[in-house]
């Protein structure tokens, strides 16, 4: 069924559909309307599913790794500090081999407080053995919502759906719902592999020596590579059921560019819309769009970007010291290929900054006239401001 | 695609007059886009909301600078704010108020319908003797205005999505529909409707 | 469906997770020490004369279990309403939360339950045993005589009260004014001790020849007839018109409601509870009372909550003030008042007096109550010297004139003269002679002992009759053995009541009723000392999960899987209550 609907409800919806059992979560602006409407359900009946409310994202995430250990399907949702103070909790769910699912709506790391969009706060989280899929609109948040539980119990890794603070948390737009009949054929229930169980108790996550460990850091980055087959295959099945597909990147106008732009979030479809209007003007510019960020489908980002001359990556998150982090790995994904493309970094879009089409078009010119990218990361309209203490209006 | 800006005070039911707008614009076959100023909402503040249609997918997600045409529900934000900050030349703006407003070289150049969307919730009982709730009673004077959406699709979006009191806020809407009155340019004050 | 990743894909998983199940390994061979669950006595039923299981009361309590609670406290006593409003309660000064924060308000938890009761008129389930063929005399129907009727009854024992006044109930009836103990739950009470069979004749005063006389009509005889006759001053004066004695005052003021009109300003000379009793009566009565005592204010034997509030009435109380003589006068009387001095501070706290030496005061009164104190009406009551042949118990003495047994309880052998001691002493003097009638002279010392509550003077009739309390042992639950991580502070609940403006025109009982859910607030302070009430901390805190739920061979609903209990002990460390011990493995 089409309807219009908020990004985060998409989500909330999804996570009805899938018929999850146990949800944890502790509110964050602006990942709220996710588990509101998600408290909604259970309280009304439409969704058979113990939410526990706890007292901080810490233990959200502690009592979904508790759940999980039974071998029910879980849901979380957090953002910002929130996902950082469950940090630590995330090596656990992943080193435990449990497939638990998150939505992370992006927002910038406080101080200065800041409530809107930025990556920051995911990318933090990128060594954690997290998978991470970052969304576009409201209907990609539904679908690899869907998809994120079907991977993450096939690989028995955790995972997150990534979605843009407002400008896709907050936006209506129409999403096409799923029948439930359909997404119980794409997701069956649950079944784990190992689970405690009272009937036979084991020790779980005890001591594991040096003589085991690294074999089973081994096993979680052979699965974590595995991930991106198994996400083919799940499309395949998705795009059959439900006539929609996505892969784990997106190119668009590639095959011929001389430029090919690299977004992620809801910048790609504003980027979308510039790269119709360079091209109608004669420019020979692509875009690609990177949905899965861990694993990082290197693979195909190489069959796509290695034909090109220049690449334009617009990052919407920092790692200070270093620049935009999804240069960084595209930069290493091409750095073995032979006469590979030039990487040029922007920095955009912090804090919630609008990345607009004027400034896309920018940073293509700019990406144009360039003949070698002089800086790891160029920041877009930095304004000129006084060094010294800055009292920002409120 | 046409943008519209909504103003009003936290309370009002400015972001939900956007959302039932994109109901009501999905019904009638449109490609929508709605979402509230990106911030920390507060009761009786100043508050935004923004609606985008389109007859085909809308692919920009930035902010909205450029309106179309502007809604503004509380008339103490007509001249406390810039109701008309980036507004096309030509463009609509729909005010809820009892009177004309006085002249205005800032209004010149758009074209001004007012609707006493107040009274007529008040009438209808929605929302509170201090605080109506004025966003139905302007969903029917838009759709007068702006010919689009029919109002049987505003209907049909008041009774799927307000919880309390669906009838009284679809009569609010017809009421306003009939009632607004539209005047081709203000500075000259003709009434054309 | 293909579904086919979940067919071919093969996604290595390598995680910290025993092979073998953890079952295999019985940790249980590692253990010293060894826990079991071990009820134990709490302070407050140690302190109860008649040792009440108040724990388990208030678990009751707070659970809502308000009849289950009435019935347990009827085991025990058959006046929960009137000690719920005139009890001394030492079970609150022995309470443990008392150095937590407060006391429990246990007796107005007592008195709510059996206010529920009343009002709802429930049927207790009484658990009557056959009768036994045998018949006991009763002398006195003060609360003494009818608990031992009412336990002789529901022994299978038929039992006659002899009551000497016109109506049943002792000083209940005739001492304690209606603003502390209405009528209403008197009568309740005692018609509850009829229902069971017991028969009362009043106006049936027995006097020696009639008590020899007795003896050839019933199997036993109980002589509970109490401290009926006020002490005397021994003074000049002390016939003087205008003086009287405060428990006829009483006396005279309950069987006539019209209450007589008193004027002017009344002495009252005595310090416990029968001279505060008076002076309130005389202040309801519109006469100004004043309290002459010849020791201080701290010494006085009447109960302290009763002075603060007699004072607060406008009692006045004049300490340190003997009197020397009475005079009469036109209207009235003149009392000649030595002034006292402490000499000294005796063991129990109380101050030892002396005249000081200054002139005599003297002071005149519109009349003059005494209330110094009572003793028995007649000298065969008294059972103060006990020979060789007699058994002492702890409240009551079983005596025999040849092969007869005679018991003495109530005022004649309690050490305190209270309520509560006369009720524990009918109730020892039943299960005394129920084991004389049933296995003979030399088990009754052995068996009222097996009986004890903790290290007091009570016995429980739950224990005699085997109920599941006698597994408790009779260790004293301290403060110390508390694990006050558990409890938060919490005020305790305050006893509600009528303005003083409100009580002092009338008799209106002062104590107003409490809802169900304060008293469950209140009873949910209760730290149930030494018993389990399940809040499952045991369960909860075993690293082994050694503690099973589910009735165990002991009989309560948990037990220990010895296998895995390694005996660290956590479970005795993390009960609250001390319900549990922690004891040496035998080797």
């Amino acid at each position: 069924m089409k309807t219009v609907m908020e990004g985060s409800h998409a989500v909330a919806e999804a996570v009805k559909l899938a018929r999850v059992q146990v949800i944890s979560a502790y509110p964050i602006t602006p990942q709220t309307h996710i588990v509101e409407r998600l408290s909604e359900y259970c309280a009304d009946g439409s969704l058979d599913a113990k939410f526990l409310r706890v007292e901080s994202e810490h233990s959200a995430m502690a009592a979904l790794i508790g759940a999980s250990s039974t071998g029910v399907r879980t849901f979380t949702a957090t953002s910002s500090q929130g996902l950082a103070l469950m940090h630590e909790l995330l090596h656990w769910a992943s080193g435990a081999r449990l497939p638990i699912v998150m939505a992370e709506v992006n927002r910038a790391m406080a101080p200065g407080w800041n409530i809107w969009t930025d990556q920051t706060d995911s990318l933090s989280q990128r060594d954690t053995g997290w998978i991470q899929i970052y969304c576009e609109d409201g209907q990609e948040a539904l679908d690899r919502t869907l998809q994120a539980f079907r991977l993450a119990e096939s690989v028995n890794l955790p995972a997150m759906v990534i979605l843009d603070a407002f400008f896709l948390s907050h936006t209506y737009e129409p999403v096409d719902i799923p029948d439930q009949a359909k997404v119980d054929e794409f997701l069956p229930p649950y079944e784990p592999k190992f689970l405690l169980d009272p009937g036979n108790p084991c020790a779980f996550n005890q001591l594991a020596p040096p003589d085991v460990y690294m074999e089973m850091r081994f096993s979680i980055q052979t699965a974590m590579q595995s991930a991106i087959g198994v996400l083919e295959e799940i499309q395949n099945d998705f795009s059959e059921i439900f006539e929609r597909s996505y892969g784990s990147i997106e190119p668009v106008e590639c095959d011929d560019a001389d430029i090919i732009l690299v977004t992620s979030g809801t910048v790609t479809s504003t980027c979308k819309e510039v790269i119709e209007k360079l091209r109608s003007a004669g420019e020979k510019v692509g875009l690609l769009k990177i949905s899965l960020f861990r694993p990082f489908p290197g693979e195909a980002v190489r069959k796509v970007l290695s034909r090109t001359r220049k690449v334009a990556v617009v990052d919407r998150n920092c790692s200070f010291g270093s620049g935009g982090i999804f240069a960084q790995e595209i930069r290493s994904a091409l750095c073995n290929v032979p006469d590979h493309p030039l990487v040029y970094g922007y920095v955009a879009g912090l804090g919630g900054r609008d990345i607009t089409p004027e400034l896309l078009e920018d940073i293509y010119w700019q990406t144009k006239n360039t003949d070698f990218p002089e800086l790891d990361s160029f920041w877009m309209g930095i304004r000129e401001v006084k060094d010294g203490i800055i009292c920002s209006g409120s | 695609m046409l943008q519209f800006r909504f103003h009003g005070r936290g309370g009002q039911g400015t972001v939900v007059a956007t959302i039932l707008l994109a109901k009501a614009f999905f019904k009638a076959g449109y490609y929508v886009q709605s979402f509230p100023l990106f911030g920390v909402e507060r009761r009786g503040a100043p508050v935004e909301a923004y609606l985008r249609i389109d007859r085909e997918k809308i692919w920009i997600r930035t902010n909205l600078y450029n309106p179309d045409h502007v809604v503004v529900l509380d008339k103490t934000l007509f001249f406390s704010t810039n109701v008309t900050r980036g507004l096309k030349k030509g463009g609509w703006i729909l005010l809820n108020s009892d009177s004309f407003p006085a002249a205005n070289d800032a209004l010149s150049g758009y074209n001004l319908a007012i609707v006493d969307a107040t009274r007529i919730a008040l009438k209808h009982g929605l929302g509170t003797r201090t605080h109506p709730i004025v966003n139905t009673a302007m969903l029917g004077a838009f759709s007068k205005v702006h010919g689009v959406p029919p109002m049987d699709a505003i209907v049909g979006a008041i009774y799927e999505e307000v919880a309390l009191r669906p009838e009284a806020n679809m009569q609010a809407a017809r009421e306003a529909y009939e009632s607004v009155r539209l005047f081709d340019g203000p500075a000259g004050a003709k009434e054309v409707g | 469906m293909k579904n086919s990743n979940r067919a071919n894909m093969c996604v290595p998983l390598l995680i910290p997770r025993s092979y073998k199940t953890s079952e295999e390994n019985k940790t249980g061979s590692w253990r010293f020490l060894r826990p079991r669950y071990l009820e134990k006595t709490a302070p407050c039923s140690s302190a109860c004369p008649v040792g009440q299981d108040i724990p388990r009361i208030q678990m009751l309590a707070v659970q809502g279990s308000f009849k289950e609670a009435w019935e347990l406290l009827l085991s025990e006593n058959p006046f929960p309403g009137t000690c719920g409003r005139v009890c001394f309660h030492p079970c609150e000064s022995a309470c443990n939360r008392l150095e937590f924060d407060e006391a429990v308000a246990i007796r107005m938890i007592e008195r709510f339950l059996a206010d529920t009761a009343s009002r709802y008129e429930l049927q207790p389930r009484l658990n009557k045993l056959a009768e036994k063929g045998k018949k006991v005399a009763i002398i006195g129907s003060g609360p003494g005589g009818l608990s031992a009727a009412y336990f002789l009854a529901l022994l299978g024992y038929s039992c006659d009260v002899f009551e000497s006044s016109n109506k049943p109930g002792g000083m209940l009836r005739w001492a304690i004014p209606f603003y502390r103990l209405p009528l209403k739950v008197l009568e309740e009470e005692i018609a509850r001790i009829e229902s069971l069979g017991v028969r009362i004749f009043c106006n049936h005063h027995v006097e020696f020849e009639k008590f020899k006389h007795l003896r050839s009509n019933y199997d036993a005889i109980f002589v509970s007839c109490g401290y009926q006759k006020g002490r005397r001053l021994n003074i000049p004066g002390e016939e003087s018109p205008g003086v009287e004695d405060g428990l006829t005052f009483l006396r005279e003021l309950k069987s006539d409601p019209s209450s007589p009109s008193l004027h002017g300003s009344v002495a009252v000379i005595g310090g416990g509870n029968t001279a505060i009793d008076v002076a309130r009566s005389v202040l309801r009565c519109g006469a100004k009372p004043v309290i002459v005592y010849r020791r201080r204010k701290e010494d006085m034997r009447a109960f302290g909550e009763e002075i603060k509030m007699a004072l607060d009435e406008g009692v006045r109380i004049e300490e340190l003030k003997s009197p020397l003589k009475i005079e009469k006068k036109e209207s009235g009387v003149i009392l000649t008042l030595q002034k006292m001095k402490v000499a000294g501070i005796d063991e129990s706290g109380r101050a030892a007096i002396e005249p000081d030496n200054t002139d005599p005061e003297i002071v005149s009164y519109d009349r003059v109550f005494v209330a110094i104190g009572t003793e028995p009406s007649e000298p065969w009551y008294v059972c103060d010297s006990c020979s060789g042949k007699d058994i002492k118990l702890y409240n009551s003495v079983m005596r025999f004139d040849g092969q007869f047994p005679v018991i003495f309880g109530g005022d004649l052998t309690t050490e305190a003269k209270t309520v509560t001691n006369a009720i524990a002493s009918g109730k020892e003097a039943a299960m005394a002679l129920d084991v004389l009638f049933r296995i003979g002279k030399d088990f009754v010392l052995p068996e009222i002992s097996r009986c004890r509550v903790g290290n007091g003077l009570s016995v429980s009739m739950e224990i005699y009759l085997n109920g599941e309390r006698k597994n408790r042992v009779s260790h004293v639950v301290s403060y110390a053995e508390i694990n006050t991580d558990y409890f938060n502070l919490i005020p305790r609940t305050p006893q509600p009541r009528l303005l003083r403006e409100e009580r002092i025109n009338s008799f209106s009982e002062i104590d107003l009723k409490i809802s169900g859910s304060v008293a469950m607030k209140e009873a949910g302070r209760c730290f149930n000392c030494g018993i389990c009430n399940h809040c499952d901390n045991c369960y909860l805190f075993c690293p082994e999960i050694a503690v099973k739920r589910q009735d165990s061979e002991e009989g309560g609903l948990r037990a220990i899987n010895y296998d895995y209990c390694k005996g660290c002990g956590l479970c005795v460390v993390e009960c609250p209550r001390n319900a549990m011990v922690l004891e040496e493995e035998s080797a």
